[in-house]
């Protein structure tokens, strides 16, 4: 075999979409194992954030509940709504799977070494089958390459990693978010009944997961508008390409909500009353406080470049290299076309794709789209456009092959260089390290500081601090200073816990992290030792504590990278 | 170059890659670390004079310099000042090759590296003397508090609380505590201003259809009283209340009245004293009113120049 015939063995294997086939399935699945495993081993650090608090008792409830339905059916039917009320503001899948995880893996089974892990299973789990599923989609659309750095980037975003480890929301509709488009994009290729039923389902399942989920007819519809016109896709007719896709529109339309209300027992009583109050929860939402370049901003309008600014500033800067250069290079490949004939030859016209580009465009601007709208509650960080990162890590991945195809197709041609290239996948391999590494490391350092911690790109945490970004949210550093509380606070003596939730507090205590005889207060007069984390618009907390401590000396501070983020003060009484 | 770019295009991106792992290492390890500042608490104390301010340069670090140097070298009046004119001379204690705009226009007279830090001492030569401060005046012997006929009452034990978060300011333990409300006392506490800086001030909640009287005797007066005024941000952002008036009286003579309206924010006042300047044994009285008194949480600083 010639060195020009082993390049294209290893262009095909890494570079070439792989649009079929059980081994891509198999290789996301061990993604999906291994991520698991890496959010189980450093779950133990992480303290629970405010809403998990909230969400613990949510599935409490659910679980007692499903206990009744198993035990007496007819009395659970009786009583939804006395159980279904808590937290109905939020969607009941994930906090339903939170319910039976803990039933079966803490109260009736094998058990996890720490309680809240067992309701923090099913986010984990759906987390990395998000990792999984950005491999698959990776490889089906570019090639294994993009696939696989398209999974590791998106797993090894200090953000997104700290997410993933949460009995919330935010990281599981990343998942279902992309899986919904995923099996969109599946049906516009595939045809057949299958794929508009999963489309459907997965609808149903990501609108029961969080409130993102609205945005997928909008991506979905205007996808299909454009996958429309003239040498927008390849490889499809046009007449095959709109029936596959009112398919789809249709199951997402008639599914879609029936399943939603089917799996939240909520909405099984006053469904069009109680749907409307969820909606107007969320579109008139609260708005809270976000440090943003020093200023605290707590009503409308945020600055128009806040979510832009923010990625830029905790996304690992060299997936945003990647993701340039992908979507440019797809963008010059298959959206140009769209508007030039003169583009239209130089198009790769041998596989059938539906307008992917358009696809992973639309997801990510849909997501973006609504940061610059005046009115957009900002009640969270960048959390909430966390469902377009799949799409950024996909184009990443692009990027990535494209750069190396390139790379491959010229080097072979250079006498010093074709060595590198033929013959093996040391290229392909070393490349990908050096794309990766950095994310990886970033990520494992930041672990479990990673709501405070930033890129290089504005000087990691202290360039953070400096420019004045928000600096912590939820409360969740409450776990790192379990084993100072411990050592600090006298027997039953009380801890004011700031930010905390009571719910997530008595977690901690129920996992053995923290000492039993502790009592949270809300008080800080009445406390022993006063937590203070630190947000911009939270400061008049502190001021509290030196006032009715008489000391202005905080007792403890930690933090990340000579950064403080939660720090505490001594009532010597 | 188009042929060179594709041949070695690809080599930015691992470039970039391994570029950025080299900047995380940098960053990472770029500020103090906790254990480093605990070095400072002697430096710091032998370069201070007494009267001068410490601060900690970039300000976000200040939490591990209070920690390090404790109260007395930061004590609260100087943490939560109304600002830095009243200072003579201050150490900043910097890091990063950050400085404080603030002191851009004192003279350095010291400086020293102690690790990672930069310690300077500077003074400043529009120092204007204070000879009277009616925050750390607060006492029975020398102030009398009144709503009306009503006289407030000096206590030492008050129950101290605290809104905690988004409620209002502590409540100290040593105050005027006067009728009505738990909100209608007199005594020192820190708010928290609009860019949520600390400001230590004395609570003057006015009072429901009256004014809260608040008269300090033998006070030593220079040409003006200057202060400020403002209320915790969170409670005036949003802009819902009735202003906020405060006259001054000196021996009986008003010199001035001070208006906040919500969104002022920490707000800077002069009334200068007229004929009473240089005067010892003065009564200087801050009559405080509101038409509607709900959330006004106004709190103030002043002092005589």
């Amino acid at each position: 075999m010639s060195r020009l015939d082993r390049s294209r063995t290893i262009m095909r294997r890494w570079l070439t979409p792989v649009q079929d086939g059980w081994l891509d399935v198999g290789v996301a699945t061990v993604f999906v194992v291994l991520y698991t495993a890496a959010l189980l081993l450093s779950v133990d650090d992480l303290g629970y954030a405010r809403d998990e608090g909230f969400y613990f008792h949510a599935a409490r409830r659910y679980q007692a509940w499903f206990q009744l339905l198993w035990a007496d059916s007819a009395a659970a039917f009786a009583v939804v709504d006395s159980y279904w009320n808590t937290n109905a503001e939020h969607p009941a899948l994930i906090k339903s799977l939170f319910a039976l995880s803990h039933g079966l893996l803490w109260d009736a089974g094998p058990r996890f070494a720490m309680e809240g892990t067992s309701f923090r299973f099913p986010a984990i789990v759906l987390s990395s089958v998000g990792v999984g599923l950005v491999y698959l989609w990776g490889s089906r659309a570019s090639g294994r390459l993009a696939g696989v750095v398209a999974a590791v980037s998106l797993a090894a975003m200090p953000r997104f990693f700290y997410h993933a480890h949460l009995a919330c929301f935010d990281a599981p509709v990343v998942t279902m978010w992309t899986l919904c488009a995923y099996c969109w994009w599946r049906s516009l290729q595939r045809g057949g009944w299958w794929w508009p039923l999963i489309v459907g389902v997965s609808f149903g399942l990501a609108l029961n997961t969080k409130h993102n989920a609205w945005f997928l007819p909008i991506v979905c519809s205007l996808h299909a508008a454009l996958a429309l016109l003239p040498r927008a896709s390849r490889g499809l007719q046009r007449k095959v390409l709109l029936r596959r896709s009112l398919a789809s529109l249709v199951a997402m339309a008639t599914i879609g909500p029936l399943l939603f209300v089917a799996t939240w027992p909520w909405l099984w009583h006053d469904t069009l009353g109680r749907v409307q109050a969820y909606a107007k929860f969320h579109l008139l939402h609260v708005y809270y406080n976000m440090e943003f370049l020093g200023d605290n901003y707590w009503k409308p309008p945020m600055p128009r470049g806040y979510a832009f600014v923010m990625t830029a500033a905790t996304v690992p800067v060299v997936t945003l290299a990647c993701f340039v250069v992908g979507m440019v290079g797809r963008v010059r490949r298959d959206v140009l076309p769209i508007f030039s004939r003169a583009f239209a030859s130089n198009t790769e016209r041998s596989r059938i794709d539906g307008a992917t580009t358009v696809l992973w465009l639309g997801a990510i601007g849909v997501q973006y789209a609504a940061w610059l709208l005046p009115t957009t509650p900002i009640f969270g960080g960048t959390k909430h456009w966390m469902t377009a990162y799949p799409f950024l890590v996909l184009f990443a991945g692009s990027g990535v092959l494209l750069a190396v195809r390139r790379a491959r197709t010229s080097w072979l041609r250079v006498g010093h260089l074709d060595r590198l290239v033929a013959g093996s996948s040391a290229l392909e391999l070393a490349v990908a390290a050096a794309v990766l590494i950095a994310p990886v490391v970033e990520t494992a350092h930041a672990h479990p500081w990673a709501l405070s911690s930033y890129s290089p790109l504005v000087g990691g945490a202290s360039g953070g601090a400096n420019l004045g970004l928000n600096r912590g949210f939820w409360g969740y550093q409450t776990g790192a200073i379990t084993s100072y509380l411990d050592g600090r606070v006298p027997d039953r003596g009380k801890v004011f816990i700031h930010d905390t939730a009571y719910s997530a507090w008595d977690m901690l205590q129920r996992d053995g992290r923290l000492r039993k005889d502790v009592r949270g207060v809300l008080d800080a007069a009445a406390a022993d030792v006063a937590i203070y984390h630190h947000e911009k618009h939270m400061l008049g907390v502190e001021y509290q504590a030196w006032m009715l401590y008489g000391t202005q000396r905080p007792d403890h501070v930690a933090g990340i990278d000579g950064v403080p983020v939660i720090w505490t003060y001594f009532n010597e009484r | 170059m188009r042929p060179m770019l594709r041949r070695y295009g690809l080599l930015a991106l691992p470039a970039i890659g391994l570029m950025e792992l080299a900047a995380h290492l940098f960053f990472a390890a770029r500020a103090p670390a906790f254990d480093e500042y605990p070095a400072l608490a002697a430096p710091v104390a032998a370069m201070r004079q007494p009267g001068d301010l410490v601060v900690m340069t970039p300000a976000w670090a200040e939490p591990l310099a209070r920690r390090a140097v404790g109260d007395s070298l930061m004590p609260l009046r100087d943490v939560a000042r109304p600002s830095e004119s009243g200072y003579e001379g201050v150490v900043e204690v910097s890091m990063l090759g950050q400085r404080d705009e603030a002191f851009n226009d004192w003279s350095e007279v010291e400086r020293r590296e102690v690790g990672d830090f930069t310690l300077r001492r500077m003074v400043n030569h529009g120092h204007e003397p204070e000879v009277f401060d009616f925050v750390d005046a607060l006492d029975p012997r020398a102030v009398r508090v009144s709503v009306g006929d009503a006289r407030c009452m000096w206590t030492t034990a008050a129950r101290a609380s605290a809104g905690g978060l988004g409620g209002p300011p502590a409540f100290p333990r040593r105050r005027f505590v006067c009728p009505g409300s738990p909100f209608f006392f007199v005594g020192v506490t820190v708010i928290a201003d609009q860019d949520f800086r600390a400001r230590r001030c004395l609570w003057a909640h006015p009072p429901n259809g009256a004014e809260l009287r608040i008269r300090y005797r033998n006070v030593s007066l220079g040409d003006t009283i200057v202060g400020h005024g403002g209320m915790y941000w969170i409670t005036e952002r949003e802009r819902r209340g009735t202003p906020i008036g405060m006259r001054v009286e000196v021996n009986g003579s008003p010199i001035g009245q001070v208006t906040h309206a919500d969104g002022d924010g920490w707000s800077r006042f002069e009334l200068p004293v007229g004929e009473h300047a240089g005067s010892d044994g003065a009564e200087v009285v801050f009559a405080v009113s509101s038409v509607n008194a709900e959330h006004r949480h106004f709190c103030f600083e002043a002092r005589s120049r």
